[in-house]
């Protein structure tokens, strides 16, 4: 039971994670029908730039460490919110007429681009969060054991997800947003600016990256050029998991996905691990392929 | 007479001009050696110091007058740490018409080269790959000069069970050809005694940074010593998880574990007392090539290497120049034939080195590490 509980903590921090970036992708597809393969490479650029932030500037700076990690964070956020906005005008916007192959092939373009930026610029090794940078606090409730960091995750994750979604759902903007995901022409004819509403899609996303980015960066410590991908196609499951399009379907298929793979590494074997995520995502594909949440959108002819 | 003498002076101005043009087509022309290793990927890290290593060899040589009158040139295929992409170095190195190779660091991504190599009949001699594997295909023109992993696996089953005094052991590998081929190698040794049992067994996925559930079920068999033999980057996170979830058993790491990067991802609150099996660091060779060349390239790059590696890349591109030096050829099978059987505890960097008729080098030489207070590997004497 100890173990259990054990697994279930570890698979909910990194759950919240992948949710956290799987709302990228499917933020991008609800509106765009675009599959965004560059995303994971705004949550490593989010983990550089908050590692930069606290090594270069904050590391003498004698303010409390709370606040170093809120700076950080927010300067990552504001860096990688920047980078998705200029990732959209260059790379997607001039292609928005052309067929959705072409964009898919531009975002695996920008995908290799900002991976080879970000090994020029912070080099091919491995780089890592300080040690005094993270907050070490363990604690032991029952012999399950539990770090002030994935309490952290959690929290953090949770309150973003549950803004966003209070975001999308109660304010003009995201009714804007609802709205272009459902027909652009309509959308525009019932006088919603869809380029504002993408922009701010490239706004949300990418910081949501950021912030995941960084809080992994201080989680792990460990960061490297590569991890945008393989996340990015973690959270990419999740958002396919969930029903990609659909908000809370993102989230739900986050959290199940880093479940599901703590499970599957505990009691079954950490090399088969993916082996079982993938089955249930291909079973869940046959039986419901618009994923847990997903409604059926009729096809435009 | 006027006219025998203008034919004399003629034949004489045809021999000068004749003689002028044997350099141009002989001592220009380079003879180029293949270095395929990661210069870019996960690994970039290592390809970059093997080829400085390589290019102090290649320095020295030329320097000195090349190999029989003609310059060395590296040419350089990077395989990025990735099996297609190492298919496609080996092709391009055939289409240069390199002489010989030198490469490459991963054996997973050394196997699909060797292939091509051997199937175009060029000597290649690995740096870094030391999977069993990779010499039980029957390929004549593949070589190496590190050394096989079954080695350091026996290694590790005397260290753990004799030194350690270990009863329960946990072995942890990565599913690559590397980590999964040393894993055996020690497992092998270990059941065959009974001294100390293996109590846990099983793989991660690299590339990954999340170690918890797996840790969680090893942690239940009560592990005293846990051997992981995959790569630096997990390395580094699995004793950190380990610690954090308080497991207290003894960590070993392989061979591609040490790195100063290990140090630096586990934090050295936590990375102190960490052992590894493993080749002689660099700067712990003590034969009088290594001492020059170490400080060559501390001259050069301000730090010694900080892996074995690189320097098995600069011993494979020496006795590839010895090769061609002592046969006075360049062609393929001749060099193959001589590094099977002519070349005989060659002086390197690294030590005395001789290929069985595998292409394995003869001998083994290995120690246990230790990481010291200030985040430096020292042998566990």
């Amino acid at each position: 039971m100890v173990f259990f509980l054990n697994q279930m903590i570890n698979g909910l921090t990194v759950g919240a994670v992948y949710a956290l970036v799987a709302l990228g992708y499917t933020m991008v597809y609800g509106v765009m029908r675009l599959i965004n393969f560059a995303h994971g490479e705004f949550f490593m650029i989010g983990s550089y730039l908050g590692y930069t932030t606290l090594v270069m500037v904050l590391a003498d700076s004698g303010l409390p460490l709370w606040l170093m990690l809120l700076i950080a964070t927010a300067a990552s956020t504001v860096g990688v919110a920047i980078l998705g906005v200029s990732v959209e005008q260059v790379a997607y916007r001039p292609l928005r007429k052309s067929g959705r192959l072409a964009a898919v092939v531009s975002a695996l373009g920008v995908s290799q681009f900002l991976q080879n930026a970000a090994m020029l610029v912070w080099g091919a090794r491995y780089q890592a969060y300080p040690p005094w940078s993270a907050p070490e606090a363990t604690w032991r409730v029952a012999s399950v054991n539990i770090s002030f960091m994935q309490v952290l995750i959690m929290a953090v994750s949770l309150l973003l997800m549950v803004g966003l979604y209070m975001f999308v759902q109660r304010t003009t903007a995201g009714t804007a947003i609802r709205a272009t995901a459902i027909d652009h022409d309509t959308a525009r004819l019932m006088g919603i600016n869809v380029d504002h509403v993408i922009r701010l899609i490239f706004i949300i996303g990418p910081a949501l990256g950021a912030i995941a980015g960084v809080l992994l960066g201080l989680y792990y410590r460990q960061i490297h050029f590569s991890v945008g991908w393989s996340y990015g196609l973690k959270a990419f499951t999740a958002a396919i998991l969930g029903g990609i399009g659909n908000i809370p379907g993102a989230m739900l298929g986050g959290l199940l996905l880093g479940i599901l793979e703590m499970l599957g590494a505990g009691y079954i074997s950490a090399a088969w691990k993916d082996v079982m995520v993938f089955l249930i995502l291909i079973l869940l594909l046959i039986f419901r392929p618009t994923g847990l949440l997903g409604e059926r959108v009729a096809e435009k002819v | 007479m006027s006219s025998r003498r203008s034919t004399r002076l003629l034949v004489v101005l045809v021999v000068l001009a004749l003689l002028s043009l044997v350099p141009f087509a002989g001592a220009q022309e380079p003879i180029k050696i293949g270095l395929q290793a990661p210069i870019t990927g996960p690994w970039a890290y290592e390809g970059e110091m093997a080829y400085n290593c390589v290019k102090i060899v290649a320095d020295w040589i030329n320097a000195a007058g090349g190999i029989l009158g003609r310059p060395v040139q590296i040419v350089l295929g990077d395989d990025q740490g990735q099996p297609q992409q190492s298919a496609l170095a080996a092709q391009r190195m055939v289409s240069e018409r390199v002489v010989a190779v030198v490469g490459t660091y991963g054996s997973s991504v050394n196997d699909p080269a060797a292939a091509i190599y051997e199937r175009n009949k060029i000597v290649n001699v690995a740096y870094g790959s030391t999977a069993e594997t990779l010499t039980q295909q029957g390929r004549k023109y593949f070589f190496r000069t590190c050394f096989r992993d079954d080695k350091q696996g026996e290694f590790f089953a005397n260290f753990a069970v004799d030194v350690l005094g270990a009863k329960r052991i946990a072995i942890i590998h990565d599913n690559t050809t590397f980590g999964k081929g040393l894993a055996e190698a020690a497992l092998r040794p270990l059941q065959a005694q009974t001294k100390a049992e293996v109590v846990f067994y099983d793989a991660i996925t690299p590339g990954e940074r999340d170690f918890t559930a797996i840790l969680g079920r090893m942690s239940l068999t009560n592990p005293d010593v846990v051997y992981f033999t995959g790569y630096y980057a997990e390395a580094g996170l699995i004793i950190r998880q380990m610690r954090t979830m308080s497991i207290a058993a003894t960590f070993v790491g392989g061979n591609a574990a040490v790195n100063d990067e290990f140090v630096k991802i586990a934090g050295l609150d936590v990375a102190k007392g960490a052992l590894m099996t493993q080749e002689p660091m660099p700067t712990d060779l003590e034969y009088p090539e290594s001492k020059a060349f170490i400080e060559e390239y501390v001259r050069r790059h301000g730090a010694p290497p900080s892996s074995p590696w690189p320097v098995y890349a600069a011993d494979a591109f020496k006795v590839i120049c010895a090769a061609i030096e002592a046969t006075g050829s360049t062609n393929s099978e001749t060099l193959m034939n001589y590094l099977h059987d002519g070349l005989k505890d060659y002086p390197g960097i690294t030590g005395p080195i001789s290929f069985d008729a595998n292409g394995d080098r003869e001998g083994a030489i290995y120690l246990a590490y230790e990481v010291f207070g200030e985040g430096d590997f020292r042998p566990r004497r």
